[in-house]
């Protein structure tokens, strides 16, 4: 089970780094979109936080490495992104958004990973980053990620939804034993 | 809203720590260039392999915002092309008409005669039923009327009316046009007279003439013709015999009758020089 969702998920990082590299980075330059922080945030908004945080982390390390900026910028936004995402998606799984209300929301994470990162790389001086050009581009990236996530929700919803990739239910956890009258109570 | 699990706080906490480690350590001295470098590297290595199967789709993508520009560089390029045509044609047009005008001046230089260039302006406003051309100079060049038309090569026409810039020849192949020729071979005489599309019938002046298909007729002084003499005519083409022994000739002309561009007036013939009586040999 486990072997399958870390083999799903890596061929989901090289898939979305592949894409985000000859097809939406290209075609939406220089406004800075990223496929890979809209996948991460939505794979968190429907797998939880934990799942969020170590995917998100995972792809941003890979893609910080294959860039030329410093390396931890984008795995720590999209860290911050997949937790986030994560902490929120509970209200999205809760009373079951639509997939265009699950869109919106991942689009307005992923749009505030997009910015995070380009203050943080504004930050670290690099690749001639700016505040000014992280502001400029804010809209454009919003309604960019809105777009795409209105596709990639659906797609992620099914692929999480397969067998052997599909989240193992929650357990309840031990926190106390008690013991009652010789025999033993079990409760959360 | 999720929570956050005790463990969750503290792997966050931990890959937070880790990610500002890398960025501290990437950013002060490039720790990281190596694997920078094989990370790089191995994601070109994908990029490759998948552009074969992205690559067209994002080229597709990326030509659909271009469809009108692309449209307008086609037009412009169009446009373009239609004046670099423009020049070839203009230049090729160039090239023929040196040719011709060096043709004028190999004949003005062999024959010693005046010739005044002249462009062909326009043909017979007849639809073909006379054999006329307009020609761009006139009485202010000193063009009259009768004044021989050559095109360098052989015999074009003459002239029969002048304007003050423009003058109309009459080509010879016009069924009204008639030339005194010479034989080159046998130096017999003949007047050629214009078959239209036909191009001439000779009928020698002396009936019983020799004429061979092949031989060259060149304007000669037969009849009252007006023609500048020597000007090459034509070649005979056939050779017809009536039943009387009447014989005439059909001539291709030499001069271009169709498609004329530039042409060359005669104006004036040298004077001929006073010749030396031939002596007996040995006498001076």
């Amino acid at each position: 089970m486990i072997a399958s969702r870390v083999a799903v998920a890596v061929a989901g990082l090289l898939t979305v780094l592949l894409l985000q590299a000859s097809l939406v980075g290209p075609l939406t330059f220089p406004v800075p979109v990223s496929l890979p922080a809209l996948l991460v945030v939505v794979v968190a908004i429907y797998a939880g936080p934990g799942i969020g945080m170590g995917f998100g982390f995972a792809t941003g390390l890979v893609a910080d490495l294959a860039s030329d900026h410093p390396a931890g910028v984008q795995a720590l936004c999209w860290l911050a992104a997949g937790v986030a995402a994560g902490v929120l998606g509970g209200l999205a799984v809760q009373r079951a958004y639509s997939n265009r209300a699950a869109a919106a929301m991942a689009a307005a994470v992923a749009t505030a990973a997009s910015f995070a990162q380009s203050i943080v790389l504004a930050i670290v001086g690099s690749h001639g980053a700016t505040v000014w050009l992280a502001l400029r581009y804010l809209v454009p990236v919003g309604l960019t990620d809105a777009l795409l996530a209105l596709a990639l929700v659906p797609l992620v919803r099914w692929l999480l939804r397969a067998q052997g990739i599909r989240a193992p239910r929650p357990v309840g956890e031990v926190i106390t034993r008690v013991d009652v009258a010789g025999g033993s109570y079990v409760g959360r | 809203m999720r929570r956050l699990t005790r463990r969750q706080r503290i792997s966050a906490a931990a890959l937070t720590a880790l990610a500002l480690f890398f960025i501290s350590l990437d950013f002060a001295g490039g720790s990281l260039s190596d694997a920078h470098g094989g990370a790089s590297g191995a994601m070109g290595s994908l990029y490759r392999g998948s552009d074969s199967v992205i690559g067209p789709l994002r080229r597709f993508v990326q030509g659909i915002p271009d469809v009108g520009q692309n449209r307008r560089e086609i037009a412009d390029l169009k446009q373009e092309n239609a004046g670099l045509q423009r020049q070839l044609t203009a230049t090729q047009a160039d090239a023929a008409t040196a040719k011709e005008l060096a043709r004028l001046q190999l004949q003005s230089d062999s024959t010693g005669w005046q010739l005044m260039p002249a462009k062909v302006i326009a043909t017979t406003p007849s639809a073909g039923f006379e054999w006329t051309v307009t020609i761009d100079v006139g009485s202010r060049e000193h063009v009259v009327v009768g004044q021989t038309v050559t095109d360098g090569v052989g015999l074009v026409g003459r002239i029969v009316s002048v304007h003050s810039t423009t003058s109309t020849v009459l080509l010879v192949c016009d069924p009204t046009s008639g030339v005194g020729v010479r034989d080159t071979r046998t130096g017999g005489l003949s007047l050629a007279k214009g078959s239209a599309t036909n191009g001439l019938t000779a009928t020698p002046i002396d009936g019983g003439a020799d004429l061979k298909v092949g031989d060259q007729l060149v304007t000669g002084p037969a009849g009252k013709t007006t023609y500048a003499p020597g000007v090459v005519v034509g070649q005979v083409a056939a050779v017809h015999r009536s039943a009387d022994g009447t014989v005439s000739a059909t001539v291709r002309p030499t001069g271009a009758q169709t498609g004329l561009n530039v042409v060359g007036v005669v104006l004036q013939t040298p004077r001929t020089v006073a010749r030396q009586p031939i002596t007996p040999a040995g006498q001076p």
